[in-house]
This record gives C-alpha cells, sequence and structure tokens, in this order.
C-alpha cells in the first residue's frame, strides 16, 4: 500500500534480534487453535453424528456418517440456498454503501473545516453508546409505514450508515493522510472531489476493504432485526432460516447446527479467500505505540 | 443491527497515531476555522457539509429517532398497545431504590472485570508469540485467531450452554482431571459471572491479539537491542520495553472493551436460559435488566429509563477513561 | 384449468425436495398468501402440504420464532403498526398477556366458514387427476382428510374443544381471539429399570403393565409421591447417591405442576377487563395481591420446599443441558411431562427405548404448555385464514398431529376416538399413553391466565432455586420474591 504509515513497522524491523519460539509457545500457539475453532468444528460433529450427540458421555469427538441426510433435512424445512443469497446480497449492499458513506463523512470529519464538526464528532461516538434494543419498535413502525416489511429494503437500508463506521474512517484518514499530501494535491489545482477520490480512496483502500468486510459479517450473523422483519422464506436471511429448524418446543441439535454449520461455513470460505487482507487491516487500523 | 459492530468491535484507531505521521490533525495549532487544506477555503464549508449529509440524514432517520422516541417513552407509563400517562422523573426515581437495577450494575461492572483483564493478558501473552520472527505459519496463526469473530452466533448459543452444563459439561469434565468438583455455573454467582466473562473472552481474545501485535511490531528494534545490551533477559524485555511500548493501545484496548462490556446481553441470557439472569439476578446486567422489564414484564417506560442511565454510565466512564488516556498520552509525549 | 393445476402439482413436487420455496408465489400471480408466525411445530408440515393439495391457490407462509421475542417485541410491533401476520401462534403462558389486548385479534366469533373445505375431493395428484385428499400417517395407515361444511363460526366450533383450553383463548371483552391447538397435559415419565431396583414395583409389574398402575395408586396426593421419592433415595447406593442421582430430575417442576390443579392463580377474573392480581385477602380482609396470600400458591410452595428438603430431585433444570444427558444416564428416575415432551425423550434418549412407562399424575391430571392460533384484526386474508384455522384445528386433523408429533388434541370430542384410546408406544412399555393424558386433562378445570404469568411464574421459579441451592431459607426466599414482584406487578390492576 501507499500509506506513509505503514513504512513505519517495516523500517522497525531492520536488525532482528530474536530468540526461537519455543517449544511452549508453540503449545501456546495449538491450544489457541483449538479453543477458536472447536465450536465451529463441533457443529460439523454434531450433525454428522445426530441430535443425541449432545447427550452422549462421553461426548462423541469424530465426525458421523449422518452428515448429508442431515443437511438434505435441513433442506427440507427451509431453501439455504435462497437464504444465503438473500444474505449475501444484503451483506454486499450494506458493507459497500457503509464504506462509501463513512469515508465520505469521515474524510469530511477529518479534514475539511465547517462549523459544527468537532460538536457532530462527539454526537456520533456519543451515539455508539446507546443500547439499541429499545428502538427496535418504533423502528419497525417506520418500516411498517413504507411497506417494507418483508422486503430487503428494510434489511438494508436502516443499515447503510452507521455511527461506528464514520469514527473508524474518520480515525483512518486522520492517521493515514497526511495533510501535506491534500495540501500538495490543491496546490496542483485539484478540487474537493478530486481530492477524495484520487488521493483519499485509494489510501483508504484497504482499510475500507476491512471496514466493508466487518460490516458483511456483522450483518450475516445479525438476527433480531431480521427476523422480525422478513415474513416469508423466499425473504429469510441464514440466521432467519436457522431458526426455522426449532423443531417442536424443543431443540434438534443436529438439525440446528447443521444449519447453523451451513449458514457458517460460506463465510470460513471467504475468510480463507481474504483472510491474510483482513488480518492486516486489522492491524493497520489499530493504535501504533 | 448495525449496533452489533459499534459495541464490540475494537478496531477503530484510537487515541495514538502512527509515529511515523508527520502532522498533528487537530487544528489546535491552527487558528479557528482555517481550512483543513488550504487553498479550498471557499469549497471547504460547503463540501463539509455535503459530505456528512448522506450520513447525518440517514442516521436521524434510522439511528436517532427510534432513541429519542425511546428516550421520550421514559417519562410515561407506558403500554405501546394501551394507554400512555406522563409520570415525570417517577421512572428515575423508582430506579435509584431498585434493588435489582444496583446488583444489575454491580455484576455488570463484575463480568466486565472479568472479561477484561484475564482476556488482556492472553491477548498480550498471544501477541508476544506472534510478534516473533521465526515463528512458522504466521498467516495461518493470525486467521485463525480471527474464527471466533465468523462463528454463527446462534450456535455458540448451544455450544457454549453445553460446555458449561453442572454435571456433564466439558469444562466440569476437564476441572474434574484436577479433582475440582462440579461447579453450577448457572447457580452461584462468581462462576456465572467467570462463564460468562469466558464466553466475550473467548470472542474478542484473538482480535485483541491482533491489535496488540499490531502495537509490538511498531516498536523499534533498537530499543530491545540496547535492552539485551544492558543485559536484559526475554522477561525484562517484555516487561520494560514490550509493555511501555504498547501502553496507549492497552488503554484503547479498555475502552472499547468497557463501552461494549456494559451491553452484555445475549451472553448471561445464553448462560441461564431466562431474563431473570439467575435465581436472585445473580448475572442480571444492565441491558439484560432493560429487557427483562420492557419486553417481560412490559413495563416499557421503566426500560427505556434503564437505557437512558445505561447510556449516562457510560458516558461518565468515557469521561473517565478519557481524562486517563490524557494524562498518560501527556506523560508520554516526547 | 388443468394446467394451473399442473403447475401447482410441479411446485408441490419441487417443494418437497426443497427447492425454489419461493417458485408458487412467484409463478403464480393469483396465488393467496396467508402468513403464519409460530414457534415449533405447532404447524405440522405434513398437514400443510395436505392443505396445498386441497388449495393450490393459497400459499401459507409459516415463521418460527423464539417464544420470548414473538411475544415480547415482534406481535406488539405488529399490532401497533398494523403490518404482520394472518395468523399468530399464541402459547398458553402468554394467554394472559394477549387476552388483554383483543383489539390486535379477529373475534372468530364474526367469522364464518366458507365452503372452501366442506368437501374434500378436489385435491389433486401429481399427474393433475382429481383425488379424494388422504394422509399416510407414521403407521402406514390411510387417513382420509376431514372437511369442514360452510357456516361455522368459533360458537358452533366450540363444543368440540375443551372448555378450560377454549377459555385461555377468549379475550376480555367476550371476543374469541385464538382457538386450541394442542393440550400439554402433564403424567409421570418414569424409568422402569430403575423404579424397580428402587424396589417401588418389581421387575414383574414392570413387565406386564402393571406397574404404571400399582405407582400411580401410590402416589395420589404430592405428600405421598415425595413420600415414594424418599423410599428410591434410601435404596440408593452410596455411589450413586455420591455422583447426585435422585429420584426426579427437579423437584421445582412441582410447583407448577400443583399450581395448574387449582382454579385460581395469580389473578383474579373480575369480568370487566383484563383480570386483576387483587384479592381480598380472608385472613386480613384487605384487597391485596393475590400471589401474596392465594392459599394455592402457598400450598404449592411449601409442598416443593417439602420436596427439596426431602432431597428427592436432582436440582437438573427441564432443557438445561444437563437434562438430556441425565435421561440417558439414568441420573433421575422420573419426569413431570406433558405429552410433547415424550417425542423429546425418544429423540434425545434412543438407547433407554423401552425402558420408560407413564403414570398418572399425583393431584389428579395436569397441564403444561399448549398453544391457540388467532387471526390478527390486520389481517387482509381473514376469510381464507379463517377457512385454513377451521380444518387445521379441527378434530380429524388434531388427531394426525397426535399421531406424528405427540402434540396431544384439545378437541376432547375425539377423546373416545380409538385411535387416542387404544393409542400405545413402545418406547414406553406400550404405555396407554393416548388414555392416560386424556383421562388426566379431563381433571382439569378453567384457571384464569393473567397478562403478567411469565414474570411471576419467573419470580417464584427463582425463589425456589434459591432454597434448592441452600443460598436462602424459605421463609427469607418467599420474602424476596415477594419483593420481586411488587417490582414486576407494579402498576397492574
Amino acid at each position: 500500500m501507499t500509506s506513509v504509515a505503514k513504512q513505519a513497522p517495516r523500517k522497525a524491523n531492520r536488525r532482528p534480534k530474536w530468540q526461537k519460539v519455543s517449544f511452549g509457545g508453540y503449545v501456546g500457539l495449538v491450544l489457541m487453535m483449538i479453543v477458536s475453532a472447536f465450536p465451529f468444528y463441533w457443529m460439523f460433529v454434531v450433525a454428522s453424528n445426530g441430535s443425541d450427540a449432545v447427550s452422549k458421555i462421553p461426548p462423541p469427538l469424530l465426525p458421523g456418517p449422518r452428515f448429508f441426510t442431515v443437511i438434505a433435512n435441513v433442506y427440507k424445512v427451509v431453501d439455504f440456498n435462497v437464504a444465503l443469497l438473500n444474505t449475501a446480497i444484503v451483506g454486499l449492499c450494506v458493507a459497500v454503501a457503509q464504506v462509501f458513506f463513512s469515508a465520505l463523512a469521515g474524510f469530511a470529519f477529518a479534514k475539511l473545516d465547517f462549523k459544527g464538526r468537532r460538536g457532530l464528532i462527539v454526537f456520533v461516538i456519543g451515539t455508539m453508546m446507546l443500547p439499541s434494543q429499545l428502538g427496535i419498535i418504533p423502528l419497525y413502525m417506520m418500516i411498517a409505514n413504507w411497506h417494507w416489511v418483508n422486503t430487503l429494503y428494510a434489511l438494508i437500508v436502516p443499515a447503510l450508515v452507521t455511527a461506528f463506521g464514520v469514527f473508524w474512517m474518520r480515525q483512518i484518514i486522520d492517521a493515514q493522510i497526511p495533510n501535506e499530501m491534500l495540501e500538495a494535491a490543491s496546490i496542483d489545482g485539484a478540487g474537493v472531489l478530486r481530492v477524495y477520490w484520487s488521493i483519499v480512496l485509494p489510501v483508504i483502500a484497504q482499510s475500507g476493504f476491512v471496514l466493508g468486510l466487518f460490516s458483511f459479517l456483522a450483518s450475516w450473523n445479525d438476527f433480531l432485526w431480521p427476523n422480525l422483519v422478513l415474513q416469508s422464506p423466499n425473504m429469510y436471511t441464514a440466521q432467519v432460516a436457522v431458526n426455522q429448524l426449532k423443531a417442536n418446543y424443543v431443540v434438534d441439535y443436529a438439525l440446528n447446527l447443521g444449519g447453523a454449520f451451513l449458514a457458517t461455513a460460506p463465510l470460513l470460505l471467504l475468510f480463507v479467500f481474504v483472510g491474510r487482507r483482513l488480518v492486516s487491516g486489522v492491524m493497520d487500523g489499530a493504535v501504533k505505540g | 443491527m448495525s449496533h452489533v459492530v459499534a459495541g464490540n468491535s475494537p478496531a477503530a484507531s484510537e487515541k495514538g497515531r502512527p509515529k511515523g505521521s508527520p502532522t498533528p490533525w487537530r487544528p489546535k495549532k491552527q487558528k479557528k476555522n482555517k481550512p483543513a487544506i488550504p487553498g479550498l477555503r471557499s469549497l471547504n464549508g460547503k463540501w463539509g457539509y455535503l459530505f456528512i449529509a448522506p450520513f447525518v440524514i440517514m442516521f436521524l432517520i434510522f439511528g436517532l429517532a427510534p432513541v429519542t422516541y425511546s428516550t421520550y417513552v421514559a417519562f410515561f407509563n407506558w403500554d405501546p398497545l394501551g394507554g400512555q400517562t406522563f409520570i415525570g422523573f417517577d421512572n428515575f426515581t423508582y430506579l435509584l431504590q431498585d434493588d435489582v437495577f444496583w446488583q444489575s450494575i454491580g455484576n455488570t461492572f463484575d463480568i466486565w472485570f472479568w472479561s477484561t483483564f484475564p482476556q488482556m493478558v492472553l491477548s498480550i501473552g498471544l501477541a508476544a508469540v506472534l510478534r516473533n520472527r521465526f515463528l512458522k505459519g504466521k498467516t495461518f496463526w493470525r486467521t485463525v485467531l480471527l474464527v471466533p469473530n465468523i462463528t454463527s452466533v446462534l450456535a455458540v448459543a448451544i455450544i457454549f450452554g453445553q460446555l458449561f452444563g453442572r454435571d456433564y459439561g466439558m469444562v466440569n469434565y476437564v476441572l474434574g482431571w484436577f479433582g475440582i468438583p462440579h461447579i453450577d455455573f448457572v447457580e452461584q454467582a462468581l462462576p456465572g459471572h467467570i462463564a460468562i466473562a469466558a464466553m466475550i473472552t473467548w470472542r474478542w481474545f484473538g482480535y485483541n491479539a491482533l491489535i496488540f501485535l499490531a502495537s509490538m511490531l511498531a516498536i523499534p528494534d533498537e530499543l530491545y537491542e540496547s535492552a539485551s545490551l544492558d543485559g536484559a533477559g526475554s522477561w525484562k524485555q517484555f516487561r520494560y520495553v514490550t509493555l511501555p511500548g504498547i501502553r496507549n493501545t492497552i488503554t484503547f484496548v479498555l475502552i472499547v472493551g468497557t463501552i461494549g462490556g456494559l451491553q452484555v446481553f445475549a451472553e448471561p441470557l445464553t448462560l441461564g436460559g431466562t431474563t431473570t439472569g439467575g435465581d436472585s439476578h445473580q448475572f442480571s446486567t444492565l441491558t439484560l435488566y432493560l429487557y427483562d422489564q420492557a419486553f417481560v414484564a412490559g413495563h416499557w417506560g421503566y426500560g427505556a429509563a434503564i437505557g437512558i442511565m445505561i447510556t449516562i454510565i457510560v458516558l461518565i466512564i468515557s469521561g473517565i477513561n478519557f481524562l486517563l488516556t490524557r494524562q498518560i498520552a501527556g506523560g508520554d509525549s516526547e | 384449468m388443468k394446467l394451473k393445476k399442473i403447475a401447482a402439482g410441479i411446485a408441490l413436487a419441487a417443494l418437497t425436495f426443497g427447492v425454489g420455496v419461493t417458485a408458487p408465489g412467484a409463478a403464480n400471480a393469483t396465488t393467496k398468501t396467508i402468513t403464519i408466525w409460530t414457534f415449533g411445530d405447532v404447524i405440522e408440515p405434513n398437514l400443510i402440504l395436505e392443505y396445498k393439495k386441497i388449495h393450490p391457490d393459497i400459499q401459507l407462509t409459516i415463521k418460527k420464532s423464539d417464544l420470548a421475542a414473538m411475544n415480547g417485541t415482534d406481535m406488539v410491533a405488529a399490532c401497533t403498526s398494523h403490518t404482520g401476520p394472518d395468523i399468530v401462534a399464541v402459547e398458553v403462558s402468554y394467554s394472559g398477556k394477549w387476552r388483554s389486548y383483543p383489539r390486535c385479534f379477529t373475534d372468530l366469533k364474526t367469522m364464518r366458514t366458507s365452503a372452501a373445505n366442506a368437501d374434500a375431493t378436489n385435491g389433486t395428484d401429481k399427474n393433475g387427476h382429481a383425488v379424494k385428499v388422504s394422509y399416510v400417517d407414521a403407521t402406514g395407515k390411510t387417513v382420509l382428510v376431514g372437511t369442514v361444511p360452510a357456516g361455522q363460526s368459533a360458537t358452533t366450533i366450540k363444543p368440540n374443544y375443551l372448555s378450560w383450553r377454549w377459555a385461555q383463548g377468549v379475550g376480555h371483552d367476550g371476543s374469541v381471539i385464538g382457538i386450541p391447538t394442542d393440550v400439554g397435559g402433564l403424567e409421570v415419565l418414569y424409568r422402569t429399570d430403575l423404579m424397580v431396583k428402587a424396589g417401588l414395583i418389581t421387575a414383574a409389574q414392570s413387565k406386564n403393565g402393571t406397574g404404571r398402575d400399582i405407582l400411580g395408586k401410590s402416589w395420589p396426593t404430592w405428600d405421598k409421591f415425595i413420600a415414594q421419592g424418599q423410599k428410591y433415595m434410601s435404596k440408593l447406593s452410596a455411589a450413586d447417591k455420591k455422583k447426585g442421582v435422585g429420584f426426579m430430575d427437579n423437584a421445582g417442576a412441582i410447583f407448577a405442576a400443583m399450581l395448574q390443579q387449582g382454579t385460581t392463580k395469580y389473578y383474579n377474573d373480575n369480568g370487566t377487563d383484563s383480570g386483576t392480581i387483587f384479592g381480598v385477602n380472608p385472613k386480613t380482609k384487605k384487597k391485596e395481591p393475590l400471589y401474596s396470600w392465594n392459599p394455592n400458591i402457598k400450598a404449592a410452595w411449601d409442598t416443593t420446599i417439602k420436596a427439596t428438603k426431602a432431597g428427592i430431585g436432582t436440582k437438573t433444570a427441564q432443557f438445561s443441558p444437563d437434562w438430556p444427558v441425565g435421561m440417558n444416564t439414568g441420573k433421575f428416575a422420573a419426569i413431570l411431562a406433558p405429552a410433547w415432551m415424550m417425542d423429546y425423550v425418544k429423540q434425545q434418549a434412543p438407547l433407554t427405548s423401552g425402558k420408560w412407562d407413564v403414570a398418572d399424575l399425583p393431584g389428579g391430571g395436569g397441564n403444561q404448555g399448549g398453544t391457540q392460533l388467532g387471526i390478527t384484526s390486520y389481517s387482509n386474508m381473514k376469510q381464507d385464514a379463517w377457512d385454513f384455522l377451521a380444518w387445521y384445528l379441527a378434530p380429524e386433523q388434531q388427531l394426525q398431529v397426535f399421531r406424528t408429533y405427540g402434540l396431544f388434541p384439545s378437541t376432547k370430542s375425539i377423546y373416545n376416538d380409538a385411535s387416542v384410546t387404544g393409542f400405545v408406544d413402545p418406547f414406553f412399555n406400550n404405555a396407554p399413553v393416548g388414555k392416560i393424558y386424556s383421562q388426566g386433562i379431563l381433571k382439569l378445570k378453567p384457571i384464569f391466565e393473567g397478562e403478567l404469568n411469565p414474570a411471576i411464574d419467573l419470580a417464584f421459579g427463582g425463589g425456589l432455586t434459591r432454597v434448592a441451592a441452600g443460598k436462602m431459607t424459605s421463609a427469607k426466599s418467599w420474602a424476596q420474591v415477594m419483593k420481586d414482584l411488587a417490582t414486576a406487578t407494579r402498576g397492574a390492576n
């Protein structure tokens, strides 16, 4: 990346003076891996062994033979293909919009001077702290008023902007784009729009990608609100679909965790492809020093 | 909703800046009204409003309006399907005498404590290992750290319920190897808090480890070299070079963790299965109590009042945090 | 017309393979959609397929949510904004709440069924041929689907249903806001092998099925039940005792079971509004909340405490993660179980098949759970929704649900039907499950459910758990419950 900020650590690592990672260090990492990945693995184990896997002592730790039967049953209850597609559509729209609007507002808050800027940003940060549970009914009333119940608009439009995204982008732009860079451009005669388009956006592309990915993940895993506004199976998102697997007053664990597996596996795949960028992106956004 | 991100992602860059970044961005040294981009003065004001307009408009409609409505509700005896009576500050005065409310505050802070500090030690320790240049499979380890963040929340609830079972849960099974008698995580207060903290820690420790790692990578090697020339071993290097180097990051993780920690909701609900937070409210948190009062007991106005109190508490703590950070940053700078 | 039926047939076939759920709605512009909010399998999927055969033009869209969210926020939001489902499922514990808001529902007394389901011969098979609609049940038997004549209202179908269950679906203004689907019932499920081991019955009695009568007769009252539990405990080996093995899963379950056997709980029906939590305490002659003085509540509390102190429970809460494991390992020998719970036991402990049996509940009959279906006041599909509802909840259809899922019918008119009285379950040692449950259910009287029932139940449940955990004495915990309830019911009538 062209980020000025990124050059600092690279330079710092010039002369290695490290001891090799001890055996204990690797043991720690392996333990961490097991702890992190276990729930995901356990979904697969239960889904492939059947519901009573959870009530066996000792619990089975290896996958069983029933995985495809369970998945077929999942598809009998709810069409996961449609659900995954809906989730992807919502996630993509939300991610792109959040990055776009957050970068715009973030740039203004970080670099442009206008009256009330400081007050507004404090206000933005303040709203991050409000508990969201209480807003759910008034929000539904608005959505119903616009006849958006049981449409994907109901998920996408309220999520187009977040205070968090703006705050994040402001910090990124502030840290990664020195004023000199903008000054140089404006002396060359570039207008604000041009500066934004050809200087700001390329520099923050990496961090924007990470914000987009986080928005995508959050949207993917969102449950309470989609479950309220979506009514019919052709509109369900993945998490709502998982909830349709609850059987008779009680939980069929294999069916449920099989569905949860289906809802998580695409994310894991995505992760394999973009994990490296995500990891470097998280570290870009982190505090240095 | 989007607050999921806002409450929990400790990702945004905060107080500190990369050491290499040249000019301070805050117009402290600049005079008021001096545009950040010289030469575009005439445009800056207009453009600024234009740039934030989409965000502000959408945010007012979908973020602020519902919350404002709830604030209004706090001054009423409110039944969304029935009548509404204005009662002034009654909800708030009742709240101050409500034992469960105070208990929930205590629980929230206790859980916050148990979910913050052990996690921090764990994350910093992991980061210290991951930082090693001779570590094999760096990207793999760093990626694995984030797997808890993508695991379906509904599934995690089922799985953690099983892990913490009293008789047959895996946690007690493992504790049994060391001769520790079975613990009832749902019945006892402290074990309950620790179980909830464990769920939070599990979800975020890898994430925070990456943030600490980034911070550690920014510490110049020269510092370590001179330390080792002075005869400092790896512990002393860690203690006197690494820790001071990541001080600001520790503050940052604390602040974000506090905002998220005061809104803990899903974990205690998962553990107890009901909104009461255990038989004696021993792990009822503020947000859980809000939910319990508003949606189970039907006291909407009261729930809204709890919501306002949560906001006030977060603001106070953030204020304290901010002052502390300023102090630390001030003492730190050059 | 024929083409349309073929199209519907194909869509239906596609549906059964789990692809293209959207197809029927998308392909057929004249399709009418009825949206149903429910939980669990209150709406039985196979019957829905049957209904689609009879009515290719009706699309039934079923959405499941969790009870607390559905009643706490979702249905409130829907009613406030007049946008939402056509049909909602209300679980019994929330019936008191919705009874207070009849304006969210259509008064089903005012609805009349059309001729849509008067004749069941208008179904279509995969090839488009008209067939009599039938249903193949779990045993492979073909059953004809029941019909509903035109012109039926809630008033005309009322006699089919249990009166106390029917009452739970009546709004405070007398409007009928819900028709009962199933009834929980409550009996004792027990492990025959463990009862034999403890000497409560003999192996021969367990085998020939007389054991269940002997046990049922040995505990006509809750006190006797506790005594039997103590006997069971005294026969346990030291090792078992150390492992925390007990007679029943959770002694706390006795409280709710006993309360349901009375005629008043937390509310009085004062006829005019949504009920009142107040009543005149005969001791003080003052108007005080029922929860503080109702002798039924105090008796249930004291008996539960007695059972707890006798140590007959293992403190394993129902639906906690340890519970299904305990069914497998024999940690407890008895469960107080509604009919729908039998399916759960089968699913979670398949290896214990044949080792279970069913005995009468002490104190005579009981209930836990059950659901009613209502039509929302803001529905645009009221006529089609009522046609479906009247059909779905008709006795014949409830019988099918009972056979597939063990949900016990709320239509008392079929309790004497051979398929109920003769229903035996090999998993439960061939116990006449249908007979035992229906007898218990018929013993119950109407009991008034109030708006805050779920919250009040939680407070008492917490109080009993505190005593069981040894955190508080019974008196102190009771005082704490009173304090919690003062907060919870603040402002209630």
